[in-house]
């Protein structure tokens, strides 16, 4: 891009080179003009101008005949002829030209304006250092926002990796994420890298006191590699790894400083990785969360919305689960010969799984009551089509009624559940008690029915453990005497008002305290003779 | 992942839009270089780096940019880039890159520009 030596006929004024001088950034236009007004005035063929750079002579400009190299060491050139000026050298080719004849005012000019560019050089480096400075500073002030607010854990580790080798002006760099026992290789750049390295391979830590000889085959091609560890915890979340420094002369070490820079960079990235983890459990949670709505809405649904109608009878069901789905469940079905069903059951454990446990019984039970009469029979199929499609963990206390309204007679079969109390017209409290084990606890089990007459003004309230086992904060039980208290005191009030008067007492009694059980009640009144309750 | 910077060149009258895909950095930087030399040695006035394909850039390559942007100037050319990712877009405003030559978001508002 050498500038032509002036010819006759394109022969240059001073008011040419002042000109090229009032435009921004032609500092290196307005040199050239100098040097070819400079040779035309002097009757040079060829010329070019040097300044001083760390011992060797740069060339700023050149223009004419001649071959001027563009760098010179120690000043000597076998180019054509010498002369030094303050701050830099011109080598010109004309045999009838000596230096001294090179003295004026244009020498001046041209020397000065040499100082000048010279000037300019050291401030645009200066300013070039100052700048990337700036741009260090900002990449580690921005890549805490930037990487920080990157959830995307595949994008995280190429942004991270890419700012890292940008940062250090490395040639190649490779990132290691921690998996159980080694570091897995998450993204690389500028060529291959190892695939793992064992949490103990020796390398690691070689590499991290900066041995780097000794470790060429983690990037292999590489000849100076830098690595620092992802989170100071002594358990490091991975390995930044950069390699080969760049300059304009090739590559070489990384410095001490340069280290010091990775480690504050690795420590953001330490951060990111964190928040981006946490994200990701956090979106997880919400999945889980949405889908738990979506099974509590089903399971809702289960629940009877309409309550049988039975001429001289009461039925109220009411359910409060601890989760969003529950292992309690209620049911009140009209079956053939004014005969109604009350069913409650409480499956061990909470949650999704207790949740589909329900649907299993809701179902089996729907199926049942329609063909058989309860009894001992309709538990024993209905333990084992349980014990045979649960899980081994799981069971399910049960208390199932039928009431023969024509009769007033009720039949019933308590598995492993807490004792339904039968609230007789007199306020004298009968326990309805177990007739065998859990449903689904073992296949082949044997279960007894009992069976009672229902009077006038008599209340069968059936309960889950979730309402007597209820805690205060002071960890005391909300116990079955309160129960029985309340459902004696209320035996004759409308069957809302009772289930609202214990759900009313049992949330007081927690006065906040989250319960970890569902509550469940199933209450069944035989009408008093003047048919109110 | 990348190599070596790769350039291609889309030579248009008035203006050449030159491709890079990959690392800025020396090497990369002194093949564009080469070509925007050669570009302007072929009488190209206006040239426009499209960085579309390039994710990084380091100090060597910005100076190497701005030796570039400095031999525009002398002959009265211009040079722009387009399709900068925000971290480089950035890196060249601090650098005063953004001083000498313009940026544009994309190539089609950049050729418009340039050409109008």
């Amino acid at each position: 891009m050498d500038q032509p030596a002036t010819s006759s006929a394109e022969r240059l004024s001073w008011e040419d080179v002042l000109s090229s001088a009032s435009k921004a950034g032609s500092e290196r236009l307005f040199l050239h003009r100098l040097l070819q007004f400079f040779c035309q005035e002097n009757d040079l063929s060829g010329a070019a101008l040097y300044t001083e750079i760390d011992e060797s002579f740069e060339r700023q400009a050149s223009c004419g005949v001649g071959s001027f190299p563009v760098s010179i060491q120690d000043g000597e050139s076998n180019s054509g002829e010498r002369l030094e000026l303050p701050g830099g050298l011109l080598i010109y080719t004309s045999t009838e030209t000596s230096p001294a004849d090179l003295s004026g005012p244009l020498a001046l000019a041209l020397s000065s304006t040499l100082q000048a560019a010279i000037l300019r050089l050291r401030l645009k480096q200066e300013s070039f250092v100052v700048n990337y400075r700036g741009v260090e500073l900002e990449a580690l002030y921005d890549v805490g926002l930037a990487i920080a607010s990157m959830l995307n854990l595949e994008d995280l580790g190429e942004e991270a990796l890419l700012r890292a080798v940008s940062l250090l002006d490395a040639r190649r760099g490779a990132l290691y994420l921690r998996q159980d026992s080694r570091y897995l290789l998450d993204h690389t750049l500028g060529g291959d890298a190892k695939s793992e390295l064992p949490l103990d391979d020796p390398q690691i830590q070689l590499i991290l006191e900066d041995r780097s000889l000794e470790t060429q085959d983690i990037l292999p091609g590489a000849c100076y590699l830098m690595a620092v560890p992802i989170g100071s915890d002594g358990r490091p979340q991975g390995l930044l790894v950069v390699a080969d420094k760049e300059s304009r002369q090739g590559v070489g070490k990384f410095q001490e400083a340069d280290r010091r820079t990775l480690s504050l960079f690795a420590n953001q990235v330490a951060i990111a990785l964190e928040t981006a983890h946490l994200h990701r459990e956090a979106l997880e949670k919400e999945r889980l969360e949405r889908d738990l709505e979506l099974a509590a809405d089903i399971q809702r649904r289960l629940l009877p919305d309409v309550v049988p109608r039975l001429e001289g009878y009461e039925l109220a069901g009411w359910s409060r689960p601890a989760r969003h789905v529950g292992g309690d469940y209620y049911d009140l079905l009209s079956v053939r010969d004014r005969r109604v069903t009350a069913v409650l059951a409480d499956v061990s454990g909470k949650g999704m799984a207790a949740a589909l446990m329900v649907s299993t019984i809701h179902s089996a039970l729907r199926l049942l009551v329609n063909q058989t009469e309860v009894g001992p029979d309709l538990i024993q199929h209905l333990n084992q089509h349980i014990a045979e499609s649960s899980a081994p963990n799981l069971f399910i206390t049960l208390f199932i009624a039928e009431l023969d309204a024509p009769q007033n007679k009720v039949i019933y079969v308590n598995a492993g559940h807490n004792p339904a109390l039968l609230i007789r017209a007199s306020g004298e409290v009968e326990e309805l008690g177990s007739g065998g084990l859990p449903v689904g606890l073992f296949e082949g089990g044997v279960f007894e029915a009992g069976s009672f007459v229902m009077e006038c003004g008599d209340l069968m309230c059936v309960y889950s453990d979730g309402i007597t086992e209820s805690l205060s904060p002071s960890d005391e039980e909300f116990g079955l005497p309160r129960l029985k208290d309340l459902a004696v005191t209320l035996k004759n009030r409308p069957l809302g008002e009772i289930v609202a008067a214990v759900e009313h007492a049992v949330t007081e009694f927690a006065q906040g305290q989250s319960q970890g059980d569902d509550q469940t009640l199933v209450l069944l009144r035989r009408q008093s003779l003047n048919g109110s309750s | 992942m990348t190599e070596m910077l790769k350039v291609s060149v889309d030579r248009r009258t008035p203006l050449a839009v030159i491709y890079t895909e990959g690392y800025i950095n020396n090497q990369g930087g002194e093949e564009i270089a080469r070509v925007a030399y050669d570009l302007i040695d072929n009488d190209h006035k206006i040239l426009l780096l499209n960085l579309e394909g390039t994710k990084i850039v380091n100090s060597i390559g910005i100076s190497i940019l701005i030796e570039i942007i400095e031999k525009m100037l002398e002959i009265d050319g211009v040079l722009a880039f387009c399709n900068l990712t925000p971290t480089i877009e950035k890196t060249f405003h601090i650098m005063g890159l953004a001083q000498y030559a313009r940026i544009f978001d994309t190539e089609e508002t950049a050729v418009g520009s340039l050409t109008a």
